[in-house]
């Protein structure tokens, strides 16, 4: 099945000729050179990797920093972390070859566009005194429960636990719209994330054109302004755009699973 | 005398570059995905990933701590006026070094160690590159900042 060679780690697709000379190392203990294999008008970015097994945070620094260092100089399709061809030759056969068309129109999507992502993360105490006194519901039950010896007020208790983390997911349903709202007229695609930690508010990711950069900022900023005293605010990028990496972005391509 | 320093430069939000720890997620779970037929099945990836979080979270649960532990370092500054700045220094020094050892014994353990040292310096020069203009406060701001660069 593999032509003898050794496997290849992919970090992601450029066009073949902006295919970019790297100093930074690759995955693997002692940190791989690496390079590229071109094929039409694409060049993935590879580096050789043995068979053992890939090292958790150490490797995925590396992807994450080949990554970085790529999309500094050239557009870039983020490969998923963890990916491995056979060889050379399985890597052009099986995925260069079959998509060098629709590689070529997702670069074209991604061209002088960045991913800029906005987290914003409650304060839990002072989310929940606003669950408490929005709702009478939950304030009633509190109430309740609260005079109840522990045994006894059990059901009570994950009852207005559920009615708590129902609040808590309209908080962050409206908050995510309000953001979206401002936010995704000035982006070409918008993606709203899981939140992934109980205290996120708001998880969402954008690509914007280069030249809208300052004035999509100009818009967090102004966000920040108006929700900075209830959500605390992260604005994250630029990085490559991993979030719009997939064959949606790029009308008309294959599909590829 | 409190001037709204914060009020402007929130208006003036730019995107900041993240730790890893801050994008991890998006790391592991995105980018594009070559059909599971054709690419090599990694033993393992699926355990590595959840390792990936635990380890990487668990350096973010440490650089938590030690900007916690570094503005109460900076109160402490503050309240004991007089104090010669190098005892600051002496402690702040301490206190980085503390940070980094747990954190490298972290990366030692799960990662195989020093994967990032070149890394960290550039990182570290370019924030220096800085200009330092601002106040106190905000430069305090930056060198949390930067430590918490250091390990990301």
């Amino acid at each position: 099945m593999s032509d003898g060679g050794p496997a290849l780690y992919v970090y992601g697709v450029v066009r073949a000729p902006d295919a970019p000379q790297l100093d930074s190392l690759g995955v693997g203990d002692r940190g791989a050179r690496l390079s590229d294999v071109v094929h039409g008008g694409v060049a993935a970015i590879v580096s050789e990797v043995d068979e053992g097994p890939l090292a958790a945070a150490r490797d995925l620094r590396a992807h994450w920093r080949v990554l970085e260092d790529v999309a500094k100089r050239t557009t870039v399709v983020p490969v998923r972390f963890g990916t491995v061809m056979a060889g050379r030759e399985e890597l052009v056969q099986e995925f260069l070859a079959p998509q060098a068309d629709s590689l070529a129109a997702l670069l074209g999507e991604l061209d002088g566009r960045v991913q800029l992502s906005i987290k914003a993360f409650y304060d839990e105490e002072r989310l929940l005194g606003e669950v408490v006194s929005g709702s009478p519901a939950v304030a009633q039950l509190r109430e309740k429960v609260k005079g109840m010896p522990e045994a006894a007020g059990y059901y009570e208790r994950i009852r207005l636990g559920e009615l708590v983390s129902g609040e808590v997911e309209r908080c962050r349903e409206r908050d995510t719209a309000a953001v979206l709202a401002r936010l995704e007229p000035l982006a070409v695609a918008a993606k709203n994330e899981d939140p992934g930690t109980a205290d996120t508010a708001v998880n969402a990711t954008f690509l914007v054109e280069e030249e809208r950069v300052a004035e999509f900022s100009k818009a967090v900023g102004q966000l920040t302004e108006e929700l900075g005293e209830r959500l605390r605010m992260r604005y994250l990028g630029p990085m490559p755009p991993y979030s719009f990496a997939d064959a949606d972005m790029a009308a008309g391509s294959g599909s590829w699973a | 005398m409190a001037v709204d320093t914060q009020g402007q430069s929130n208006y003036l939000a730019r995107p900041q570059p993240s730790g890893l720890a801050e994008v991890i997620d998006i790391i592991l779970d995105k980018g594009l995905v070559i059909d599971i037929y054709v690419r090599v099945s990694l033993v393992g990836i699926e355990l590595l990933t959840i390792d990936a979080r635990i380890v990487i979270a668990s350096v973010d649960t440490y650089l938590r701590f030690a900007e916690a532990v570094n503005r109460l370092d900076l109160e402490a500054k503050s309240s004991s006026k007089g104090l010669p700045e190098m005892v600051d220094d002496m402690t702040s020094g301490a206190a980085k070094s503390k940070t980094k050892g747990a954190l490298e014994g972290v990366k030692e353990k799960l990662t195989g160690g020093d994967d990032d040292d070149d890394h960290d310096d550039e990182d570290v020069k370019q924030k220096q590159k800085q200009p330092r203009s601002r106040s106190k406060s905000s430069s305090s701001g930056s060198r949390s900042r930067s430590r918490k660069d250091d390990d990301e």
